[in-house]
C-alpha cells in the first residue's frame, strides 16, 4: 500500500470518532445553530432587515468562533487520546505501518469529522433564514473560513492529544484563553489566532457578501502563520508518535 | 538447556547467540526515571515455547515490550532476527504481540477486529485469513458481536486471533491466559504447542507456574527486574518445589504433636508459638503424607494446616537468594 494515508486506519478512526456518544454530541453541535435560527425566524418582527446581521453574527461568533474550535478539539484530541488512554493504540503500533502515516491519516479523518459537523452547522441556518440579501457566496465564504480553521485547529489538537494526557483541558484553556479572550484584548495575538484566520478567509472569500466591519488579519499573515502552525503541529505529532513507548504500569 | 541461577549481585554474562536464536537480549536494561524495571537481562530464544515467569512488577511486560519494539532498552540491546526492533515497522510482518491489557476496540465486532489486523498486514486473502484466525481460537459463534460485550476470556482469544492472523514466526503473549476458563486454556495451550511444533518462536509471560506446566520448554524467571533463573521448565519447577516450606499447624495438643513431628525425617525445624506449631520441611509431599499418621499415633486432633510462605514473591525470592 502506498500514499500518505492508510484506508484501514481511516476506517478505524472514523468508527472511533463517531462512536455512539460522540455521534450524539456531534449532532448536537451541528443542530444547535439550526435551532437558534428557527427561534429567530419564528420570533423576529423584522426578518428582512435583521436576517443578515443575525446570520453573520451567528456564523462568526457561535459557529466559527466557538463550535469550530470545540469540535476540532474533541475530534483532534480523541484521534489518539482515546486509544492512548484505553491502551488500544498498541494494535496499530505493532503493525507494518509507518507511524507518520498513522498520524497523517488520523489527522485527515479528524479534520473531515470536524467539517462534517461544520457543514450542516453553516448551511442549515442559511437555509432556515434564507433571503435575497444572503447569496450563496455568503455560505461559501463561511465554509471556506471553517475549512481553513478546521485544517489548522485539528493539526494543533492532534499534536496536543499525542503530547499530553490532559489534552482536552489544555485545549479548552487554549481555545477560551488565547482564541476567545486574549485575541480580542491584544491585537498582536490575532496573528496567532486560528479563529481570526478563519474570519479573515471568510471575509476574503465572501468578497462583499459577508459584512465584517472590524479589522481582520492580513491574508499574507493567515497563509504564513497558518502554514507554520500546521506544519509545526504535524511534525510534533509525528515526532511524538515515533517516540511513543508503551510503559509498564509500575 | 540446564537451569541456571543468577545471583543478585552478579551480572549475567551475555550468552553467545544460539545458531537458531530469533530473539536476543544482550545486557538489556530499562528504567523509568529512578525506577529500574529491567536490569541487565541477557538471553537468546529460538523456536519453541519460552515462558517468562515472575511475580507482578517483576519486569515481564517490559521485557516483552522491548522484544516487540514498543520500548527501547535504556542500556544493552534487543535484537529480533539479528536487528533492533524499535523503529522498524517491517518487523511486524514476522512478529506479533498480544498485550496484557484486555482493552480491544469495543465498538468493533470480533470479526472486524481480526479483519482489521489482516488488512493492516496487507494480506492477499483478508477474509480467508480472518476466518482461519477466528476459527483457530474457536470464536466463530461470537464473531459478529461487539467486542464490548465479550467476557475477559473471549477478549483474550480474539486478541490472540488478531495477532495470529498473518501467521507470524514470533509470537509474544503477555499473560494470555488471564480470564480464560480451564477448557479455553487447554484449547489455547494446544494451539501454542501446535505452532511451536511448526517451528514458531513463542514467548509467554505468566505469574503462575502451573500455566506453563507442560507448555513451555524453557523458562526465564524474573524477580525485581533481574533474570533470577533460566533453563528447562522441569529444572525450574524442581528448584521451586524442593525449596524449604513453612507451615503453621494448630491441633488439640500442639506440644505433643511438635514432639512427635521432630521424629519425622522430612521435618527440620519445629517451633511452638501462640499461633500454633511453626514447622519447616524440605519435602512438602512427604510431610503431607506423614502428618495425619503422626497425629493419629500421638492421639492429637489436627485443627488447621496453613502454608505460611507460599506467596509468589517468597518463592521467587528463594530462587534469587540461593
Amino acid at each position: 500500500m502506498t500514499g500518505p494515508f492508510d484506508s484501514t486506519v481511516m476506517w478505524l478512526t472514523w468508527r472511533q470518532l463517531f462512536a455512539k456518544r460522540r455521534l450524539y454530541l456531534s449532532a448536537a453541535f451541528a443542530l444547535a445553530p439550526v435551532v437558534i435560527s428557527l427561534v429567530f425566524r419564528f420570533s423576529s418582527n423584522d426578518l428582512a432587515n435583521a436576517s443578515v446581521p443575525f446570520l453573520t453574527s451567528l456564523l462568526r461568533e457561535i459557529v466559527v468562533g466557538t463550535l469550530l474550535p470545540i469540535a476540532a478539539l474533541v475530534f483532534g484530541t480523541t484521534a489518539f487520546g482515546g486509544e492512548i488512554d484505553d491502551g488500544t493504540l498498541v494494535y496499530l503500533l505493532v503493525k507494518p505501518l509507518a507511524r507518520w502515516r498513522v498520524v497523517l491519516t488520523k489527522y485527515v479523518v479528524a479534520t473531515a469529522c470536524t467539517l462534517a459537523v461544520m457543514i450542516p452547522a453553516i448551511v442549515l441556518p442559511w437555509l432556515v433564514v434564507r433571503n435575497p440579501d444572503l447569496p450563496w457566496q455568503f455560505t461559501l465564504a463561511f465554509l471556506a473560513g471553517a475549512t481553513v480553521g478546521a485544517v489548522v485547529y485539528c493539526a494543533i489538537f492532534v499534536a496536543l492529544g499525542l503530547t499530553t494526557r490532559r489534552a482536552l483541558v489544555i485545549g479548552l484553556i487554549y481555545v477560551i484563553g488565547l482564541e476567545i479572550v486574549w485575541s480580542r484584548l491584544i491585537s498582536g495575538i490575532k496573528s496567532l489566532s486560528v479563529r481570526e484566520f478563519a474570519v479573515a478567509v471568510t471575509k476574503q472569500v465572501g468578497n462583499g457578501a459577508v459584512q465584517i466591519s472590524d479589522a481582520v488579519v492580513k491574508m499574507s499573515t493567515v497563509w504564513t502563520m497558518g502554514s507554520i502552525l500546521l506544519v509545526a503541529a504535524i511534525l510534533i505529532a509525528i515526532r511524538s508518535l515515533s517516540r511513543y513507548e508503551i510503559a509498564e504500569r509500575l | 538447556m540446564t537451569a541456571t541461577l543468577m545471583k543478585e549481585e552478579s551480572s549475567p554474562v551475555a550468552p553467545a547467540p544460539e545458531p537458531a536464536a530469533r530473539i536476543v537480549l544482550r545486557n538489556a536494561s530499562r528504567w523509568y526515571g529512578n525506577v529500574v524495571a529491567v536490569n541487565d537481562v541477557s538471553c537468546a530464544l529460538g523456536p519453541g515455547i519460552t515462558g517468562v515467569l515472575g511475580p507482578n512488577g517483576a519486569g515481564k511486560s517490559t521485557v516483552l515490550n522491548m522484544m516487540a519494539g514498543l520500548l527501547s532498552p535504556s542500556a544493552g540491546e534487543v535484537l529480533v532476527n539479528g536487528a533492533p526492533t524499535a523503529g522498524r515497522p517491517e518487523v511486524y510482518k514476522t512478529l506479533a504481540l498480544v498485550p496484557e491489557r484486555e482493552a480491544v476496540h469495543s465498538f468493533l465486532t470480533g470479526f472486524e477486529f481480526v479483519r482489521m489486523s489482516a488488512r493492516l498486514q496487507n494480506l492477499a486473502d483478508v477474509d480467508g485469513a480472518t476466518k482461519r484466525a477466528v476459527a483457530l481460537v474457536e470464536m466463530e459463534a461470537a464473531q459478529n458481536r461487539p467486542v464490548g460485550t465479550y467476557s475477559k476470556g473471549m477478549r483474550q482469544r480474539i486478541k490472540i486471533a488478531g495477532a495470529m492472523v498473518h501467521q507470524p514466526d514470533i509470537l509474544l503473549l503477555d499473560e494470555p491466559f488471564n480470564g480464560m476458563d480451564p477448557r479455553q486454556r487447554l484449547q489455547m495451550m494446544d494451539v501454542m504447542r501446535r505452532l511451536a511444533a511448526e517451528g514458531k518462536t513463542i514467548v509467554i509471560s505468566s505469574h503462575i507456574l502451573e500455566e506453563l506446566n507442560d507448555l513451555a520448554t524453557n523458562v526465564l524467571v524474573m524477580v525485581s527486574g533481574r533474570l533470577a533463573a533460566s533453563g528447562h521448565f522441569r529444572e525450574i519447577r524442581r528448584l521451586m518445589t524442593d525449596r524449604p516450606h513453612t507451615f503453621t499447624i494448630r491441633s488439640s495438643n500442639d506440644r505433643l504433636l511438635a514432639a512427635a513431628l521432630l521424629a519425622d525425617p522430612s521435618v527440620f525445624g519445629v517451633e511452638l508459638t501462640p499461633a500454633g506449631i511453626v514447622l519447616r520441611t524440605a519435602d512438602r509431599g512427604a510431610l503431607t503424607r506423614h502428618l495425619p499418621g503422626t497425629a493419629r499415633t500421638a492421639n492429637v486432633r489436627l485443627l488447621e494446616i496453613r502454608p505460611t510462605d507460599e506467596s509468589l514473591e517468597s518463592v521467587f525470592s528463594y530462587l534469587v537468594e540461593r
